[in-house]
């Protein structure tokens, strides 16, 4: 390692040093509050078994605003991504919606989330509308990525026939990003799911609205059960999206079959 | 028309479907990749075109499906000037099948739904968004599946077949298209000795039935002399030979300089390089 180098760590280590003083990040106080983790676990441990079925309920409501979340939001974001390909599109046509899609991403989920709260009221609807946005703005922007890695040779021999645009979508684009799309569906259907648990934060509907309450009556013990129920969920998503990936993606990427 | 008459037999002339007039094209307005081609292609013809990798072989298939367009001098495909961003001559695209190096097929799609792609200029476009075809369409592209060797395979995934199997994958893609001229680009130089006369036989068998004119670009000079009627030897951008088979004799028909021996020891000493 070079003396360059030495600099630029050191003058990284010292800015995260100086940043924390700022920002009144203090080690001492993580440490002085280290007991408090053993109140928190002794609580969490009481677990309120009666809780359980409205977990589960407001579970599914949970999975419910993730799911219409990513159908309609992947529905949206796929014309928009067709319209942002740098090469299917001119730029007065890929520049705005770009443009537009950077917008959107600009806000969290949560931001939006209040928007929508205030536009349509209180409950899940405002949550959905959140997660379409997000999803938009995200499914879009790599989608596109995408369909500007596809090989230019399909491309090439497919338009030499003379074919339209639209026909060159169909049977060149959409097949050939086909799998990327699939496994971003995955990603993303998987992270709403995630994040639609803490849109209850802002009144947004789904099961974070419990878990926030009783988090903030100190009711540890019954948060414990939602936040249970979530892990369980997402672990479960998470198995079936490696059997979906195993079956459709890796197989055609790989250009073979894989024994499942 | 008049000039190129004096560079072929008249004869051949009315008849030629690809006439290439001192073309010359370049990637970048400085290195020619192609100077001052002569050509003239019969109409149903079987012709090759040879030369080393970066000879410009695959320049000149471009050029006649108008995927580029010459710097220098006229190309006429069927009297039309090929250039894609003519709308009039990308109508007329599909009557030119062409099977690029690496085939562009598409590999998550079956083999089926690949040389139907071949159909499209006949489909409606509510109908190609719904990829539905008219029966007659999938039964003519059945009967070329049969001819290219491929019945039973029709539902196959591209991405499952061989090398030798895609070809004939490409080669049905380009036959459903119905086309007058078949433009194929090494499509046999990676397949090992049988494959590729396997390959070249579908396609010789292809032409005679469909009486196309096919264009292909070849390494193997022996190859290119056993399928085609005409041979043109490409060397840095210019033709330097053109050649054909009358009887067991080979004919130069652009200089008449060269014999049969002298020709052939040219090649294989330029092959060796």
């Amino acid at each position: 390692m070079n003396q360059k180098n030495n600099l630029i760590i050191g003058l990284i280590i010292a800015g995260v040093v100086i940043m924390s003083a700022n920002i009144d990040a203090d080690p001492r106080d993580f440490v002085e509050g280290l007991p408090n983790i053993g109140i928190m676990l002794q609580e969490i441990t009481e677990v309120d078994s009666s809780l359980f079925v409205t977990a589960f309920w407001s579970m599914l409501e949970t999975i419910e605003m993730a799911f219409i979340g990513t159908v309609v939001g992947v529905a949206i974001a796929l014309p928009l991504s067709l319209l942002s390909a740098r090469n299917l599109n001119n730029k007065f046509v890929y520049v705005p919606v770009r443009a537009l899609l950077a917008t959107i991403r600009t806000f969290p989920s949560i931001l939006w989330a209040i928007l929508f709260v205030i536009i349509v009221g209180l409950g899940p609807f405002a949550g959905v509308l959140a997660i379409i946005m997000y999803t938009v703005g995200f499914i879009a922007k790599l989608q596109y990525e995408a369909i500007e890695a596809i090989d230019a040779d399909p491309m090439d021999a497919v338009g030499a026939i003379g074919v339209s645009k639209l026909q060159l979508i169909r049977f060149v684009v959409l097949p050939e990003s086909a799998s990327h799309l699939l496994s971003q569906i995955l990603y993303i259907f998987d992270y709403n799911i995630r994040q639609t648990s803490i849109l209850g934060l802002v009144g947004a509907g789904g099961i974070g609205f419990y878990i926030i309450n009783y988090i903030k009556f100190f009711e540890y013990g019954k948060a414990a059960v939602f936040m249970l129920v979530v892990l369980v969920t997402v672990l479960i998503i998470e198995w079936v999206s490696v059997r979906i990936r195993d079956k459709y993606i890796v197989k055609s990427q790989r250009g073979k079959q894989i024994k499942a | 028309m008049q000039q190129q008459k004096e560079s072929s037999p008249p004869s051949i002339s009315t008849l030629s479907i690809v006439q290439m007039n001192d073309v010359s094209a370049s990637y970048d307005s400085k290195n020619y990749v192609l100077k001052n081609i002569k050509m003239s292609i019969t109409r149903g013809t079987n012709y090759a075109i040879v030369g080393q990798s970066g000879s410009g072989k695959s320049t000149l298939l471009k050029l006649i499906n108008g995927m580029m367009n010459p710097s220098q001098g006229k190309i006429m495909v069927d009297y039309r000037i090929p250039n894609i961003s003519d709308k009039k001559f990308k109508s007329f695209m599909h009557k030119i099948g062409y099977i690029p190096q690496n085939l562009g097929l598409i590999k998550n799609s079956t083999v089926l739904e690949n040389i139907l792609i071949g159909a499209l200029s006949r489909v409606s476009a509510l109908n190609s968004f719904f990829k539905k075809f008219s029966d007659s369409e999938i039964d003519n592209a059945k009967k070329i599946l049969k001819l290219v060797g491929l019945q039973g395979k029709a539902e196959r995934k591209v991405y499952m077949l061989s090398g030798g199997e895609k070809r004939r994958v490409a080669i049905a893609r380009a036959l459903v298209q119905k086309p007058d001229i078949i433009l194929a680009d090494e499509i046999v130089s990676e397949l090992d000795h049988v494959t590729a006369r396997e390959i070249m036989d579908v396609l010789a068998e292809a032409q005679a039935t469909m009486k196309l004119t096919a264009i292909m670009v070849h390494h193997d000079l022996q190859l290119a002399l056993e399928y085609a009627d005409r041979v043109a030897v490409i060397k840095e951008g210019e033709k330097i030979l053109e050649i054909g088979v009358e009887g067991d004799k080979i004919v130069d028909f652009q200089s008449g300089n060269y014999s049969q021996r002298e020709i052939l020891e040219m090649f294989s000493n330029e092959s060796e390089e």
